[in-house]
């Protein structure tokens, strides 16, 4: 493990992580480091709050009265969550009182670099892949020093599903060669028999 | 030395001959260069000449290597008849048929190194300084049985015209094991081809234990066929004896096999068909087409028609009595075997690819005429050596042993 | 088999035999070797390439003398100063592979970033992954799409399948081949000896997934977009007429980085590892995800697994 990692260890560590009820001033807090689960190969995440455009968010917000009250924004933001179907919303994921920092369902601080530990609160089962590198993606290498990207580097949080887009163009044929158009891509017939009944 | 004497005689023989003679020699010739010329232009830009593709990877090449193994396979017909049963009529035309296998074994060799993306590495095969991946590879096999058989089927004709030659009989005791190991070689040498095919579980339309005993009938039905119509060319440009009981035997032998090969081709599609899953797609592009292709489609049953109106001529007894229905039935028989075993075996093994993808083949004009070129040349081989052969047979060309004394 | 230990004697004396012929040309061209002749190379290159073993009975002398041959013979012809290495394989290290077909949305990033990193010629076309496009319900490879081009994908009601060399560890493909070209290394991997390899394609019509591909003509590279960090059993320009194959990137993986089809799928789907750790991603999808192969019924044993979540 590098120098870099420890330090960042132990400066998330120093934070002390209280109940949220008893959040009082911040800095002196200790964000949720969820030590995952046993047999966890060792592991550092992709950094992510230096790719945030707005980060740190207390810039504004602490000129703001905090509302807790469930509704839309019509800032700056995000306006439509399409992120748990209604059943979340801002304050789920970021802490009313300190919005430098994320939260749990629990109101555990999560910082913006750890941002996994929100996302497994509700994923449990994609966290735990995502831990041992059977869901997410890991830098560069298979072998050394663990490097994940985090959840929020291909989910948008705000709208977490994957979007189509165009695909890489289709393979040739070998050169000298053409592809004849019209193949006739049979399939199964239950499939047709299933869309008759439908169409009628 | 009388071994010089032989050869020198031999070869002169090979080049003596009427005008016309000539001419036929001449145009056969000039197909071989017209191929070597093609060839080369393979040579220079690579097999993307050819209309091979990673999708359809074997075509028209391996194609004819496949039915031209057959071919060579066939001369056991007249070996087994001619040293086993000693019968006298065979034996006089055998030593025609192993020319014929050696002509078709040299063909099916050149066949296999016309499809080679590197040639000039064919050096990797000998044991020793190459790697010979032996006894593993199918492929191994068969380059080590074809060369065996080449072998067998030069030294043991060679040996008998040799004795001819200089007045004595050959020692039957002496070649007859060469023979009885040659009988069985003919009958590996197809079957390993066969196997060559068969034993690739990724092509279910050559996985299937037929595939072996397919070859075989169909050889010795398309392998007779030729034979019938060489030893009818032969008896009417020379003045060698060909008797008609021999083209009989073939012509029943010829019937029996070709029986049994469409009851092969039968049972294979009544397995195929019957309850149709995916490993049938091959099959099912043969013979109707799959996916809006079907390039082969009217080809196989070209092929079948001519096959089984072969097998209605040569049942009937009559007709297959009169030489003219016989020939006719020789070359649909030729021709049909040809397509079956060539393109119609070895082309939709690869349609669909193991990934389901459909795409054609269609041989390119240059791998029409190296085949061309190919096809002389076994041509050429066979009609030198049957004519030294027959010269040798007739008594033409002889050392009596009087005259050995003064050879060195 | 005697035909080995047969090959191996037989091969030390022509060894022999070749050095020294060598040796004589060597004095002989020494002032010639600058002077490019036979289509950009030496005649002495040529010579040496001609007579080159397979990789597996060269010492390591003859490896150092044939990397140095492939970076002339890349500079003569692609005018690209590559680096071939010829990186061992990793003790205590079996590759496998593991797609989650759930998470491949069809773009084909991995199939062009392999182009790229493996110096696919681009003229000859030729990939190594092919995906495809089947509908949903079915799994049926004949019913499948190779040539999707939609405006997007995924395609609703479509699901994709990644397919490419599943480095079988009873590699028919091996079998198949008559002069030994083809082989498992140590860590699994499936190469080609693309310098001793005669290019009769029987390995093609054995491979059960369609992973091996010819070089009909020779592969053209552009200079610019040429890889130069190569490998001998990997991503090397290959001359014409041999078969080549999706190697698992050799020149990197053996380095501990990823395949570059890993690393270019952005949806993370691809996991790859040491099968031999069980500490590894890929032992953990083993163990905890409904894993399948294709094709498991022909006993290739393929290194390369499947799932969905
Ligand atoms: S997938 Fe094909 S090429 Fe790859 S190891 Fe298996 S048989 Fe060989
Ligand atoms: S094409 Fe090359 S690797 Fe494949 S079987 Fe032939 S010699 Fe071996």
């Amino acid at each position: 493990m590098n120098s870099v990692f420890l330090q960042c260890v132990v400066g998330v560590i120093c934070l002390i992580l209280l109940p949220a009820q008893a959040q009082e001033t911040p800095d002196s807090q200790q964000p949720l480091r969820f030590e995952g689960y046993p047999g966890v190969p060792e592991f550092e995440v992709v950094p992510r709050k230096d790719e945030l455009f707005f980060y740190p968010c207390g810039q504004c917000h602490e000129a703001m009265e905090p509302n807790p009250e469930i509704r839309t924004l019509n800032t700056m933001h995000d306006a439509e969550i399409e992120h748990g179907r209604g059943r979340i919303w801002c304050l789920s994921c970021h802490n009313l009182e300190n919005r430098n920092y994320l939260n749990t369902l629990l109101k555990e601080l999560v910082d913006f670099d750890e941002a996994h530990l929100v996302c497994g609160g509700c994923h449990a089962n994609r966290h735990e892949d995502w831990y041992f590198g059977a869901h997410g993606k890991r830098v560069a290498n298979w072998q050394g020093e663990r490097t994940l990207y985090n959840c929020t580097h291909c989910h948008n949080p705000h709208s977490p599903a994957i979007k189509a887009r165009a695909p890489k163009p289709a393979p040739p044929v070998r050169a000298g060669l053409k592809l004849e158009p019209g193949i006739k891509h049979e399939r199964s017939a239950v499939w047709d028999a299933q869309e008759e009944h439908e169409e009628q | 030395m009388v071994v010089i004497r032989f050869i020198f005689d031999s070869v002169r023989e090979m080049f003596r001959g009427p005008r016309e003679y000539w001419m036929w020699l001449l145009a056969l010739s000039l197909v071989v260069l017209f191929g070597a010329w093609r060839y080369s232009e393979q040579i220079t830009e690579g097999l993307v000449v050819t209309g091979m593709s990673d999708q359809v990877s074997w075509g028209f090449y391996i194609s004819n290597f496949a039915f031209l193994v057959g071919i060579a396979a066939a001369a056991v017909l007249l070996v087994i008849p001619a040293y086993i049963f000693d019968r006298k009529d065979v034996k006089d035309v055998v030593l025609v048929g192993e020319g014929m296998a050696v002509a078709a074994v040299t063909m099916a060799i050149l066949f296999v190194i016309v499809d080679l993306g590197r040639p000039d590495r064919l050096w990797h095969m000998i044991p020793g300084i190459g790697r010979f991946h032996w006894p593993v590879s199918l492929l191994a096999w068969d380059v080590l049985v074809l060369s065996v058989y080449f072998l067998l089927n030069l030294a043991i004709p060679f040996y008998v015209l040799y004795s001819r030659y200089r007045g004595k009989e050959p020692n039957f005791r002496l070649y007859f094991p060469f023979v009885v190991i040659a009988m069985f070689w003919a009958i590996s040498i197809h079957t390993v081809t066969a196997f060559l095919f068969s034993a690739n579980p990724a092509r279910p339309f050559w996985h299937t234990a037929l595939l072996g005993p397919r070859f075989i009938a169909s050889a010795f039905a398309s392998g007779p066929a030729l034979i019938i119509i060489t030893l009818q060319i032969i008896r009417k440009l020379t003045s060698y004896h060909v008797s008609q009981t021999v083209i009989d035997l073939l012509a029943l032998i010829m019937t029996t096999a070709l029986q049994i090969s469409l009851f092969f081709v039968g049972a294979e599609l009544f397995t195929d068909f019957y309850n149709e899953g995916a490993h049938a797609a091959s099959i099912h592009y043969l013979f109707f087409g799959l996916g809006g292709f079907s390039s082969l489609k009217a080809w196989i049953w070209f092929a079948l028609a001519l096959n089984l109106t072969a097998l209605v001529i040569l049942m009937i007894h009559p007709l297959r009595q009169r030489t003219v229905m016989l020939n006719i039935a020789c070359v649909m028989t030729f021709i049909g075997i040809w397509i079956e075993k060539g393109m119609g075996l070895v082309i939709p093994g690869f349609v669909p690819t193991p990934l389901g993808e459909i795409f054609e083949y269609a041989p390119t004009s240059v791998e029409l005429s190296v085949a061309a070129g190919i096809w002389a040349f076994g041509i050429l081989v066979f009609t030198l050596v049957a004519k030294a052969v027959i010269a040798i047979e007739q008594g033409k060309l002889s050392c009596p042993p009087e005259e050995q004394r003064y050879t060195l | 088999m005697s035909n080995n230990t047969g090959s191996g004697n037989g091969g030390g004396k022509f060894d022999q035999a070749r050095r020294n012929f060598l040796r004589g040309i060597g004095i002989g061209t020494a002032a010639a070797v600058a002077q490019p002749a036979w289509g950009g190379q030496t005649f002495q290159d040529t010579f040496a390439d001609f007579f080159q073993k397979d990789y597996r009975r060269m010492s390591v002398d003859e490896i150092e003398a044939a990397l140095e041959r492939i970076e002339r013979k890349a500079e003569a012809r692609y005018d690209v100063e590559i680096d071939c290495q010829n990186t061992p394989p990793q003790p205590g290290v079996v590759y496998g592979y593991a797609i989650n077909i759930s998470r491949c949305k069809g773009y084909r990033d991995c199939v062009h970033a392999c182009v790229k990193e493996n110096n696919l010629g681009r003229d000859s076309q030729m990939q190594y992954i092919r995906v495809l496009e089947m509908d949903q319900g079915d799994f049926n490879l004949e019913h499948s799409d190779h040539y999707y081009e939609p405006e997007t994908v995924p395609v609703e009601g479509k699901h994709y399948l990644p397919v490419q060399c599943m480095q079988c560890d009873d590699p028919p493909c091996v079998k198949a081949c008559p002069v030994e070209a083809t082989w498992m290394e140590p860590d699994g991997i499936v190469v080609v000896d693309y310098d001793w390899c005669i290019g009769c394609r029987y390995c093609m019509a054995a491979c059960p997934y369609w992973a091996r591909h010819f070089n009909w003509t020779v592969p053209e590279i552009p200079a610019e977009e040429m890889n130069t960090n190569t490998h001998y059993l990997g991503n090397r320009p290959r001359p014409r007429g041999v078969v080549e194959k999706c190697h698992f990137c050799i020149h990197r993986t053996r380095k501990g980085q990823q395949p570059a089809c890993m690393e270019a799928c952005p949806t993370g789907s691809r996991i790859f590892g040491n099968l031999l750790d069980p500490d590894s991603a890929i032992r953990y999808v083993l163990a905890n995800k409904q894993v399948f192969r294709l094709k498991e019924d022909l006993g290739t044993e393929p290194k390369f697994w499947y799932f969905s979540d």
